[in-house]
């Protein structure tokens, strides 16, 4: 995306010819562009007019001429749930923790893989660490439990052969390790893959910049510093901007899966995971929209504020 | 060559813009065509057909087709006529049934079809919130005038068990499956018979035996889990140990209620709960009960008992996996395997009052015919059959030749042959087929006639979870009709307060178990009875207790 903008940027002023006319020229290539508008409107923009079912007791059989308008009940419902505090913090927590270590862990992934000179070598970490990416959570759970496992779980009898503990630590069951477990599980699944599109970013870099750094005397650590982070700086900060807007998105799947005993609720249940265990799986769809709802809107002023900070560097989305 | 470029271009665009209309249009106008057209078949039908009083539809005379929707992600229904039963019935009933099936979100497969207005003409669900909403909507068609005229489910399910299946409105909607007027069910212990050999045998009659025997089997066997529950965020193996504390206990854990005179009051406050909690919480805190009990997936649990490797392993079905564990482990040790206890009772308690499992006479789901059938009558014609002993005999043992030949001198029992016994490999394939068809089972038939012939057999050919249910768990369960849909609809006011109820009540069980001493089990307990009690538990506990008076009422047949 930067890429694009920069480009776009250097194009001399008095060659733009008027806009009907470019899109004439390039009539083939603007054809290609319309299936993906058509997409988007059909699938994300029509199915949007189904947020007014946030605002009333929505009835399969009745449809949304004839179901009941409640205003702002559900939105009432959510806020004085006497778990919505819980949820909220839990929400914040998780999904900053993961901000601040998920985010720049493939980044520093990345840079360390840059600084590898054998292909075969990093060639294959590449592959390993990006490999968990296509496995499903349910997958990823499940090795989970039964690595930590109190029975026969591996990590329960390394550290007991180790003579580190005395009897096995149920790990799953202790509200104090779970955000450390999940938050490791995340960035072991995802990180080889979100690192991936830094690698590219470094690749872009050019060689030149890097054998005059060298011959001025700069060590790899200064190298890094001064030249390939300020490259991949616009990659990081359009990456940063959407993780900002998606902090309410603490994550499903993975706290669905891993959280299974009730006793670390207290520390696991995020929006998400409260909204199905407690809306969708009892059809209360209206509720499921409204907090879905209240998400978005929090999500899209997050992402403002991100690029509007963003856009002093010069790096913003918009 | 650049003109013809675009004009590729222009092409796949237009072609794929068509494929998306037409994806979203195809669906819609087909079924809905289709649904009018067979509401304005279904009156014209009627009104023939009461012209002239009871005129029964006869099964066979000419074909008939209808389509059946099972509302579960596990159900795919086996092609029909690809087995030898379903063949019979294609041939000789001239039945043919269309399977649509649920795939991986039965609700929201169901919700495109009534949306679309596609419903299927037969739809196996639950007795639960969904069958509700169809039944609240007008879409489902009222039995009552078919089971006055055809005799099977009558005769077996009986005018009681009728009468509670009414909904609100005084019609009956669903066909009952699995219904039953005697006990059923497997709830209860299964014991590791090497490692009790290998003990002594102990005693294992009250909840202290239990105790001295867990922590036996903890000293002597430390690689061994002592208690293995089914999966317990379901309450498996911990509601169980409640029943051991509690005479003629109905899985009031479950329904978050318990009777007390004519009222049903907070589980919270039952001693016996708080008792059963303690003692629950004492085996899990002396590591008795496996520590991954709240974790653990249900393949984890069938490992563990697949290898013998648990000494007593209690749920609400422990015999699915012990008969599958029972003769592997036989074959490589004699004395091995499972055999099940009569139901642990705590000291001065009534072991004949004690029930770890409940049965209803309702059974499990149900069978709904929709508004959008074109011949209800001729389809329940076809389920009456189906759930008679006509119908069961083949269902269960396929048609009339192989395992059994000619019926007993009562005329509905069938005489197995020896093939019955020899061929039992050859047998349970077929059942794994055709118990997919089982929408109308009908349980008295089918065990009576199980148990009759297997108590002929000699002791080592009986099968083992027949065995067990004659000598323990069909003795043990108790009978909870009475009380049955004591859950409100979940979008309800009601609804939102059974959930809260519902969430402080698995939070509270989870943490008493956890707790460090019985102090702090009281203290969760009631702090969870205070949490409830803020949260509105009192109007739901008064609205089970009138569903559980009408369900009494209805039950006495007033």
């Amino acid at each position: 995306m930067a890429q694009v903008s920069l480009e776009n940027e250097h194009l001399p002023k008095s060659k733009e010819k008027p806009l009907i006319k470019r899109f004439f020229q390039q009539i083939d290539i603007q054809l290609m562009v319309l299936p993906a508008l058509a997409f988007i409107f059909v699938f994300n923009y029509i199915p949007m007019y189904g947020v007014i079912m946030a605002f009333q007791e929505y009835d399969i059989f009745k449809g949304y001429f004839d179901s009941p308008w409640v205003g702002l009940k559900q939105f009432e419902l959510f806020f004085q749930d006497p778990a919505f505090f819980n949820v909220m913090r839990n929400t914040l927590v998780i999904s900053l923790l993961k901000f601040c270590i998920g985010f720049p862990a493939p980044i520093i992934l990345a840079l360390m893989l840059n600084e590898v000179n054998r292909m075969f070598f990093k060639r294959v970490i590449q592959t390993v660490s990006y490999l968990p990416h296509f496995l499903s959570w349910v997958i990823v759970a499940g090795f989970v439990i039964s690595l930590l496992s109190t029975e026969s779980g591996s990590v329960n009898i390394l550290l007991e052969s180790l003579n580190l503990i005395d009897e096995p630590i149920n790990f799953l069951s202790i509200p104090e390790y779970f955000w450390g477990i999940l938050i490791t599980t995340n960035v072991w699944k995802e990180i080889g893959f979100g690192s991936i599109v830094y690698l590219a970013a470094i690749a872009g870099i050019d060689p030149h910049l890097y054998e005059a750094a060298s011959m001025d005397g700069a060590s790899r650590f200064r190298q890094i510093y001064l030249i390939t982070l300020p490259c991949i700086m616009p990659v990081v900060s359009i990456f940063m901007i959407l993780a900002i807007g998606n902090l309410l998105n603490a994550g499903f799947e993975d706290i669905l899966l891993l959280a299974k005993n009730p006793i670390i609720r207290p520390v696991s249940d995020v929006i998400d995971t409260f909204v199905y265990r407690v809306g969708l799986q009892d059809y209360r769809y209206s509720y499921g929209a409204a907090v879905g709802l209240f998400k978005s809107i929090i999500g899209v002023i997050l992402l403002t504020i991100a690029n509007t900070v963003a856009r002093r560097s010069g790096n913003s989305l918009w | 060559m650049k003109f013809k470029k675009s004009l590729f271009l222009t092409l796949i665009t237009i072609l794929m813009t068509a494929s998306f209309l037409a994806a979203c249009s195809g669906s819609n106008s087909g079924s809905s065509s289709n649904g009018t057209k067979t509401n304005t078949e279904n009156a014209s039908k009627e009104e023939t057909g009461t012209d002239n009083a009871p005129k029964l539809y006869e099964l066979g005379k000419e074909p008939l087709e209808f389509s059946l929707y099972g509302h579960y992600s596990w159900y795919t229904m086996p092609p029909w006529g690809g087995d030898v039963g379903t063949k019979w019935i294609q041939d000789n009933k001239k039945v043919t049934v269309k399977a649509i099936s649920a795939g991986s979100d039965p609700a929201a497969k169901l919700n495109t079809m009534i949306a679309t207005n596609a419903l299927p003409d037969v739809i196996w669900l639950d007795r639960a919130a969904d069958f509700e909403r169809l039944r609240e909507a007008g879409l489902l068609v009222a039995l009552d005038e078919y089971i006055e005229k055809y005799p099977n489910l009558k005769q077996w399910l009986g005018d009681a068990g009728i009468n509670i299946l009414r909904a609100e409105d005084g019609h009956l909607y669903g066909f009952p499956n699995w219904y039953t007027n005697q006990p059923n069910g497997n709830a209860g212990y299964v014991i590791n018979s090497k490692i009790y050999k290998d003990l002594g045998s102990p005693k294992l009659e009250t909840t202290d035996d239990l105790y001295n025997y867990l922590k036996l089997v903890k000293e002597k066997f430390p690689k061994v889990i002592p208690y293995q529950p089914g999966l317990a965020n379901d309450g498996q193996g911990i509601d169980v140990l409640y029943s051991a504390f509690k005479e003629n206990d109905h899985k009031f854990p479950g329904m978050r209620a318990v009777p007390n005179g004519d009222k049903l009051t907070s589980i919270f406050a039952d001693p016996q709960f708080v008792e059963a909690m303690k003692y629950t919480s004492k085996l899990f805190r002396e590591k008795l009960i496996t520590q991954d009990a709240f974790t653990q997936t249900l393949d984890q649990i069938t490992e563990s008992v697949m290898t013998g490797n648990v000494a007593v392993y209690a749920g609400a079905s422990p015999t699915d996996i012990a008969q599958k564990a029972h003769p592997e482990l036989v074959k490589k040790d004699p004395d091995a395997g499972y055999f099940m206890v009569w139901p642990i009772h705590k000291e001065g308690l009534d072991k004949n009052k004690i029930f770890p499992g409940t049965y209803t006479t309702l059974g499990w789901n149900v069978a709904v015919i929709t508004k959008a059938a074109e011949d209800p009558e001729a389809i329940f014609a076809f389920l009456d059959w189906f759930t008679g002993p006509e119908g069961q005999t083949i269902n269960f043992w396929g048609p009339e030749g192989k395992y059994w030949k000619g019926l007993k001198e009562d005329g509905i029992t069938p005489i197995f042959t020896e093939e019955y016994i020899n061929d039992s490999a050859g047998l349970l394939e077929y059942q794994g087929v055709s118990t997919n068809f089982a929408w109308v089972g009908n349980t008295v038939f089918a065990d009576r006639t199980k148990a009759d012939f297997d108590a002929t057999l000699p002791e080592e050919q009986r099968n083992w979870v027949t065995k067990w249910q004659n000598d323990v768990t069909w003795k043990t369960q108790s009978n909870a009709t009475e009380f049955i849909n004591l859950n409100p609809v979940p979008n309800t006011d009601l609804g939102i307060i059974a959930k809260r109820i519902d969430e402080i009540y698995l939070q509270a069980r989870a943490a008493a178990i956890y707790a460090k001493s019985d102090a702090d089990v009281e203290a969760i307990l009631k702090k969870a009875e205070e949490d409830a009690m803020t949260n509105d538990y009192q109007k739901l506990l008064d609205f089970k207790t009138e569903r559980w008076q009408e369900n009494k009422k209805k039950i006495a047949g007033q």
